[in-house]
């Protein structure tokens, strides 16, 4: 008699110490989600010779849309590609929107997966005055351009880790500057629609 | 693997034929090693002994092809592969490396002409050669800047006892193709005259019949040449050498869904002065003055007859030579010294543009003892705006016995930045970027600046170095052999480059496009090895195999391989490859292949004439977004062409001939542009 109240006190104990640790481990972090958008449309005026012009579309990371307020952290405009921090590239640029926020891009090499770990901070860049903080030309531009065949397409391995303009990360790979992401883009594709994956770490981690 | 099985196949059947006994003694083979060649060493050398790899393409072969232009029989060759560029122009390249890397010459005096580096091969007729002289590997050590790849002379007919005595032939090809041919050798006693004319026109092809453009537009050329010999005594001799080129094409562009028509001319003039003089029997001089002069010029109108865009290009080149031969018991020693002066104006620069340079070269031909042959020399340019230029070179020759000899060769070449990569100003009118040579860069970028052009300047760019000549170091080994019915030359070479020109973004303008500039940037090698065979089977039948193995891979993309390690796949998803993935630059084929069958039927005086080549897959650009050909980017697929033509000769002047090119009527209208389809012909030819 005294033994079974024994053991079933100590059973009680044992559960109702099992219980405690399975709601600590529902406090745990989730894994961050990649995201594939499609389709961001980014058209501008003029190029072709002109002085480039136009709004730049805006996109937010944590609403995972296009946006036309503050809150962005990434615009596109044709091939250019800004970041919410710093100041204008173009003073006289009307389309460019002013830098409200703390936003900047580092770039990593890569494949989109692997990378976790935020690179060091004096890596980020944000955008200045007469230079964009994502690069336009050189080894880190996000696309190749073939003179012969008129294609864009989007470097692979470049993963661009973007410092949101409330200072949270995401990670951006481009994927297509074509639209419905054509796997073999040709003259007939509809140029200047963006699809990229992303990653958005909304937790105060410094992986992903 | 098929190509190595035929390889071996061809090699084993060989070795069967030449083991049985020979009853007839075929001279075919034999013949064509004891021909003396002279571009090589620029003097008189038998092909057989030669320490450098050479190839010869008689008239003989010529006629028989059927083929009318340069490029065309160029193309039939082991080793030398036809590619086109952005501007259609065909170049030509030789142990993996370009166009631009292949020197020209026509009687031994160089063509100028290449508006971006590329000379235009269809402008040479074929009518009068007496053979063409193909030299491979860097020859800078004899004829300087852009003999980095070798040397291709064109080398016209000569009489050289009194005669008289000519041809006239007219051909007739698909696509209203006309070839007609006049050549007329004179010589009396102490004059000699040489007058051809060769008119040629064609209609063009369209490989996609959906667009208004075709492929090659319609055009017409003639070209004269009227050569004058004059032997003052048996040891003085003069040679007045002129040729004149004129070509009319019609010229058609869709720039922003507007069509626009008009013209384009070319023009050539090349005239050349010689002294042929024998001071004795040990001493033998040339005095040599050239000047060619090359035009081109193009408009484009709109629909309502307004004048959209002009462009035109005119160069000079004038060159005086004198070159000296001693012989010295067995021994040459050659030497030479010229001055060149070189004008180039053209639209895109500034203003007439002038290079001055002089050259000096040296050369020993030593034969120590009966098996032995070695050549040494070199050559220094002084350039008025590059660096000076020391090119050597050494060959080597041993005659292992009667049938059989080991050749080596090490060689310096370069080619001097053109005028193009110094000078040019240009701005695409549709796109809008621009393209500024290397010496007018700077100040143009400061001139952007100042009218707000510019957004931005690459950080780190420097202009205050001079440009340097891209420069290579070239090996080849190989052997010789013949006997009886079979000659086999086989080659292994590599070639490595370095300061090799390209552009680079070098300022963002506020357009949203670039500013390009050139710069030397890469380092690339080449290696491969060669392999021509010809076996006569019986006097009436005789086949010739050829082969070529090629690696041309960028050195840079290997030492920096973890840039350019990631690809997209089929899902647009970045996936990592490895260095051995690399498959290397971009048109060049790592296999060409061709066999050509000669028959005779004597009995009616018919000679038929087959020729099969291959080439196996290359790529034109990077598909998968590493900025490199690697294995799994879209390759345009290798093919087969087979050329037939077959000749019938009627009494002892009269010629019928008739062919195909591309019997099989192969195209890929998508990828490869120059290939036309299926060309019957036919040709009738008087020679008295």
């Amino acid at each position: 008699m005294k033994t079974k109240i024994f053991t079933l006190s100590l059973l009680a104990l044992f559960i109702s110490t099992v219980s405690c640790s399975s709601d600590d481990d529902k406090n745990t972090v989730a894994p961050v989600v990649t995201t594939k958008v499609s389709n961001v449309y980014a058209p501008q005026t003029g190029g072709q010779g002109q002085p480039v012009g136009g709004e730049f579309t805006k996109f937010s990371f944590s609403e995972n849309k296009i946006v036309t307020d503050d809150n962005w952290d990434i615009a596109f405009r044709g091939t250019s590609v800004i970041v919410n921090g710093g100041t204008k590239i173009s003073a006289t640029d009307a389309g460019e929107p002013e830098r409200k926020g703390q936003g900047a891009v580092s770039i990593v090499s890569g494949i989109f997966a692997n990378v976790t770990a935020f690179p060091a901070s004096s890596t980020f860049a944000q955008d200045a005055s007469g230079a964009s903080a994502f690069p336009s030309s050189g080894d880190n531009v996000w696309y190749d351009y073939n003179g012969a065949t008129h294609i864009i397409s989007a470097k692979a391995g470049k993963v661009y880790v973007i410092k949101t303009h409330d200072g949270k990360y995401a990670k951006v790979e481009f994927l297509s500057y074509y639209k419905d992401a054509p796997a073999t883009p040709d003259a007939n594709s509809t140029a200047r629609y963006y699809t990229f994956n992303f990653a958005y770490q909304a937790n105060s981690t410094t992986t992903f | 693997m098929r190509i190595r099985i035929t390889v071996f196949a061809v090699a084993f059947f060989c070795q069967i034929s030449v083991s049985q006994e020979v009853k007839k003694d075929s001279v075919k083979t034999n013949e064509l090693s004891e021909v003396k060649v002279t571009t090589a060493t620029r003097t008189e050398r038998v092909l057989s002994s030669l320490p450098l790899p050479m190839t010869i393409i008689t008239s003989e072969a010529i006629i028989k092809s059927g083929v009318t232009r340069l490029n065309e029989i160029l193309s039939e060759q082991t080793g030398i592969i036809l590619i086109p560029d952005e501007s259609g122009f065909e170049g030509i390249q030789m142990q993996g490396l370009d166009a631009a890397y292949t020197m020209i010459l026509i009687d031994g005096v160089p063509l100028v002409g290449r508006s971006s580096g590329v000379l235009d091969l269809s402008r040479v007729s074929v009518g009068n050669i007496e053979r063409i002289e193909i030299v491979k590997g860097a020859s800078s050590a004899l004829y300087g800047s852009e003999a980095m790849g070798g040397v291709i002379n064109v080398i016209t007919k000569r009489p050289k006892k009194d005669m008289f005595s000519g041809s006239l032939s007219y051909r007739y090809a698909t696509f209203n193709t006309s070839d007609a041919n006049t050549n007329l050798l004179w010589k009396k006693k102490k004059f000699a005259a040489n007058l051809f004319a060769n008119f040629y026109s064609t209609d063009g092809y369209d490989l996609d019949k959906s667009t208004p453009l075709k492929n090659v537009e319609p055009f017409y050329n003639f070209t004269i040449q009227p050569k004058i010999y004059y032997d003052f005594s048996e040891n003085l001799k003069l040679i007045v050498n002129n040729r004149f080129y004129d070509m009319k094409m019609d010229n058609r562009a869709i720039i922003d869904a507007e069509n626009y028509s008009g013209d384009a001319k070319e023009k050539e003039w090349n005239s050349q002065l010689k002294f042929e003089h024998k001071w004795n029997s040990k001493v033998y001089s040339e005095y040599e003055f050239y000047a060619t002069n090359y035009k081109n010029d193009s408009f484009l109108k709109d629909e309502n007859n307004v004048l959209f865009e002009s462009a035109y290009y005119n160069q000079w080149l004038i060159r005086p030579e004198v070159r000296t031969t001693l012989s010295l018991k067995n021994d040459k020693l050659t030497g030479g010294v010229g001055v060149s002066y070189e004008t180039l104006d053209r639209t895109y620069f500034e203003k007439q543009v002038n290079f001055n340079s002089q050259y000096v070269y040296l050369q020993y031909d030593y034969n120590p003892t009966e098996k032995w042959n070695i050549l040494a020399g070199f050559r220094y340019d002084n350039h008025s705006e590059y660096a000076s230029q020391f090119s050597p070179k050494l060959a080597v020759n041993y005659k292992v016995n009667e049938n059989f000899s080991l050749k080596s060769s090490v060689g310096y070449g370069y080619k001097a930045p053109d005028f193009r990569q110094l000078y040019f100003d240009f701005t695409n009118p549709s796109v809008g970027y621009t393209v500024l040579g290397y010496n007018v860069a700077e100040d143009r970028l400061n001139q952007l600046d100042e009218q707000g052009q510019l957004l931005s300047r690459v950080s780190g760019v420097s202009f205050s170095d001079p440009l340097q000549p891209e420069s290579s170091i070239n090996v080849n080994l190989g052997t010789f052999y013949k006997k009886n019915k079979l000659r086999l030359d086989v080659n292994a070479f590599y070639n490595s480059i370095e300061n090799l020109i390209d552009t680079r973004v070098v300022a963002q303008k506020t357009n949203g496009q670039n500013v390009f500039s050139y710069f030397n940037i890469s380092k690339i090698f080449t290696y491969g090895l060669e392999f021509n065979s010809t076996y006569d089977f019986t006097k009436d039948l005789s086949v010739s195999f050829g082969y070529q193995f090629l690696t041309a891979k960028d050195k840079s993309v290997l030492d920096n391989f973890e840039n350019y390690q990631y690809i997209r796949n089929s899902d647009l998803q970045t996936i990592q490859i490895k260095k051995s993935d690399y498959f290397g630059l971009y048109n060049r084929s790592k296999h060409t292949a061709n066999v050509k069958f000669a028959y005779t039927i004597p009995k009616i005086k018919t000679d038929i004439n087959l020729r099969v080549f291959y080439r196996s897959k290359y790529g034109m650009y990077d598909t998968n977004g590493n900025q490199i050909l690697d294995k799994y980017d879209t390759f345009v697929d290798g093919y087969f062409l087979t050329n037939l033509s077959i000749s019938k000769y009627i009494g002892d002047k009269f010629m019928l001939q008739a062919g195909a090119n591309n019997l099989f009527d192969f195209t890929d209208p998508t990828q490869i542009s120059n290939l036309a389809g299926r060309q019957l012909f036919a040709r009738i030819q008087y020679n008295f």
